[in-house]
């Protein structure tokens, strides 16, 4: 039994165009147990991306909050926030955004390296996990001698070398040719059950959104579909146990199970 | 993070854009090593005026005279103040005095003889006497011999043997360098260059030669008129000529010559005061009668800061003073400002380089600003960051610093030798001197300094230190703007979309 790891409750986000104020979200109401696959799906447009920088504490919401593990992402200085992100959170970026300058195994070894960790270490555990997404023969390379699928082999390695409870991907596969996309989508869906994380996906690919769990579809700023998702030949127990419908309050939901904690 | 992981970052970030680094840290080279060889001209200024003063003797002596005015304020009215025994004795009581001795000057002309019937003749020799007590506190020298045992001996000056003459021939004089700072050379149509003529040895050694002083007559032996050095102890200029009197003396020791201490220490006779008392009342039986009062008192100082106390202390109690300090302190002041002057260009071009610091951070940060973004995302430190940017400015400033050093170093280096040569072709004294050392020993020289090395560019090892320091302050302030554009990059930039 697990408790619902990411909490989102009446979120609303305005921006400030002009004269005028555009609503990107609007009484966004979420509750994601730990170890889901979580699909946030929509077009473009439809406000998951902002969703996505409102779960990571990218930026404050104009109402409403973020907890993560409890923690009141929304709330947080940004130094607590850094804090926050090296221990708990992990990132999976579209154009991969790996350091230019900084080979494979230092790519993925920088979030350990912001926390400290000696270079020898954290070099060992980079090139462990490097080895596991199938780079083991790459380990010095620069992104520039690289493939798209290879770098974001890496950016995948250096989401998941801190363990990290949660890990936001957004659009992941959204440069890659589509043998490459199942390539990558498979690993985070690896990694992600065998370390039990949760992992929050931001796609408008039906395709990838299928990975998923669970499919919460955005439309202009609102939670227009939630629903479990069957992908592949895995089987999740049933829909009801899975939280409450998207309007109801996060109070009021109660903890939910978790799809694979009946499997192990 | 770890400032070892900074420092790697920081090596990496420098020389991924090498071309740009390298322009930067020149101009940090040429800022540095042009404020260190300002500065170091202003140090050679410096180094020749200390070695100009020092030359002068001891900056410590006060000299205490009296002008005709020497009126003290003792309340009810004033009275001339005097330099006799009483203000001998108080000046003994003052502060930061360590030894005070009155110095009389013999007001007759003297003649010395010396040699075989008298062949050696010195002529206008000046006598000094002073208290032999005082001898070691007032820090004179002895090169050779001791002080004055007993009446009858005296001291000469270190150069007095020089100021003989050779009646039996011609008046010819022998030559040395008395290391006082005016040269005497001679043209040499030969090389066509001024030459210094070697040192000779002089006509005799006074250590071991009967002297014999002469007053009332001139060297010929006829008489003449007498001539006052001093109005004061020996009557009034119209005392009654006094007769001829020979007095033999034997030299006990050599003072050293020191300016500040009286002539006669570098070519004079330099006796215990009672013996010259002595000598004077067999000149003028008269004079012994009256209350001596000296022409001049010195007065050494403790040490070299405390002389501007001793000096306005003399000076209330009503006595004038002369000292070096006045003009130590003036050589002191205008070569500090002219210090200030130069450095104040070098600090131009230092400025120069880092507005070319601030420059190529500005750059960097905008480059980077998605890469910043990103180490913000993963949960990199604001601080961090902020530490990272300014350790690639101070990076850029010290090892700008470091090479502008050595490079100054080197043109300080070759200035000097340059230097050395024309200054030695220009006034031909250090010719030899400089011919006869090699390669290495005059880079040894101009490195370390010495006695009779002129250098023009002194780097003392504190300006090292100081110019690698204010570089890498230098830059870490002008990085400090570029860093904090790079800590309020959001790490939002990171996520979006944009290639």
């Amino acid at each position: 039994m697990s408790r619902a790891i990411i909490e989102v409750r009446n979120l609303r986000k305005e921006y400030p165009v002009e004269d005028e104020t555009v609503v990107a979200l609007d009484r966004v109401n979420l509750a994601i147990p730990q170890g889901q696959i979580c699909c946030i799906f929509g077009e473009s447009g439809s406000g998951k991306s902002t969703l996505l920088n409102q779960l990571a504490g990218m930026e404050k919401p104009t109402r409403g909050g973020v907890r993560i593990g409890g923690v009141p992402v929304s709330r947080l200085s940004e130094r607590e926030l850094a804090a926050f992100r090296q221990k708990h959170l992990g990132f999976v970026f579209q154009s991969y955004n790996l350091l230019p300058n900084l080979t494979a195994v230092e790519n993925v070894a920088m979030p350990l390296m912001f926390r400290g960790v000696p270079k020898q270490q954290r070099e060992r555990a980079a090139r462990g996990v490097l080895k596991r997404v199938g780079l083991g023969h790459r380990l010095n390379h620069y992104p520039r001698q690289m493939s798209g699928g290879q770098q974001q082999r890496v950016g995948i390695a250096r989401a998941f070398v801190t363990r990290p409870e949660v890990v936001f991907a957004d659009e992941p596969t959204g440069n890659l040719d589509s043998k490459t996309k199942t390539e990558v989508m498979d690993m985070i869906c690896a990694f992600a059950r065998d370390f039990h994380q949760t992992i929050v996906l931001v796609t408008h690919d039906p395709q990838m959104a299928s990975y998923a769990d669970r499919i919460v579809t955005l439309l202009d700023g609102r939670i227009v579909d939630d629903r479990l998702n069957m992908p592949h030949q895995r089987s999740i127990t049933s829909a009801s146990d899975i939280s409450a419908p998207p309007i109801k309050p996060i109070t009021s939901t109660e903890p939910t199970a978790n799809p694979r904690s009946t499997q192990r | 993070m770890r400032f070892g992981d900074i420092l790697r970052l920081c090596r990496q970030n420098l020389w991924r854009r090498k071309s740009r680094t390298i322009l930067t840290v020149l101009g940090v080279i040429v800022g540095c090593s042009s404020i260190v060889l300002m500065i170091s001209l202003g140090q050679g200024i410096n180094e020749q005026n200390e070695k100009t003063i020092q030359s002068m003797g001891d900056l410590s002596i006060v000299t205490v005279y009296t002008s005709g005015s020497g009126m003290v304020n003792t309340g009810s009215g004033t009275e001339s103040v005097k330099l006799d025994d009483k203000a001998v004795e108080s000046f003994r009581t003052l502060s930061n005095v360590s030894g005070v001795t009155p110095m009389m000057n013999f007001p007759y002309n003297v003649t010395l003889k010396a040699g075989p019937g008298g062949r050696y003749i010195a002529d206008y020799v000046q006598v000094m006497g002073i208290d032999m007590t005082q001898f070691d506190q007032m820090g004179y020298k002895v090169v050779e011999g001791t002080q004055p045992t007993k009446t009858g001996q005296a001291m000469a000056g270190e150069w007095l043997a020089y100021d003989f003459m050779d009646t039996l021939h011609g008046g010819d004089m022998r030559y040395a360098n008395r290391g006082d700072g005016g040269y005497s050379c001679t043209y040499n149509a030969a090389t066509g260059q001024c030459e210094e003529p070697e040192d000779q040895d002089p006509f005799f050694d006074p250590m071991n030669t009967q002297i014999t002083l002469v007053t009332g007559t001139d060297y010929q032996g006829d008489s003449y008129t007498m001539q006052m050095y001093g109005s004061k102890g020996g009557g009034s200029g119209s005392a009654t000529q006094s007769e001829t009197i020979n007095e033999t003396l034997s030299i006990s020791g050599l003072t050293k010559a020191d300016q500040s201490k009286g002539y006669a220490t570098s070519s004079g006779l330099v006796m215990d005061l009672k013996d010259l008392k002595a000598l004077i009342a067999k000149v003028d039986p008269s004079a012994a009668k009256k209350t001596t009062t000296y022409d001049q008192v010195f007065v050494k100082a403790s040490d070299l800061s405390s002389v501007p106390e001793v000096e306005s202390q003399l000076k209330a109690m009503g006595y004038e003073t002369s000292s070096y300090e006045d003009m130590r302190k003036s050589m002191e002041e205008q070569s500090r400002s002219i210090q200030l002057i130069l450095g104040g260009i070098g600090a131009v071009s230092l400025l120069v380089a880092a507005i070319g610091i601030a420059n190529t951070m500005v750059m960097s940060v905008t480059e980077r600003t998605r890469e910043i973004g990103i180490m913000k995302a993963l949960g990199c430190y604001v601080r961090d960051i902020r530490v990272m940017f300014l350790t690639e400015a101070g990076a850029i400033g010290f090892l700008g610093g470091v090479i502008g050093c050595i490079l100054s170093g080197l043109i300080s280096l070759g200035i000097n030798l340059v230097g050395m040569t024309l200054f030695a072709s220009m006034y031909g004294v250090s010719t030899r001197d400089a011919d006869s050392l090699s390669f290495g020993q005059r880079v040894w020289q101009m490195l370390v300094g010495g006695e009779d090395v002129t250098r023009f560019s002194v780097i003392p090892w504190w300006l090292f230190l100081f110019a690698i320091l204010f570089s890498t302050l230098i830059g870490l302030l002008f990085g400090f703007g570029p860093a904090n554009k790079a800590v309020k990059i959001p790490a939002l930039d990171a996520i979006k979309n944009n290639e």
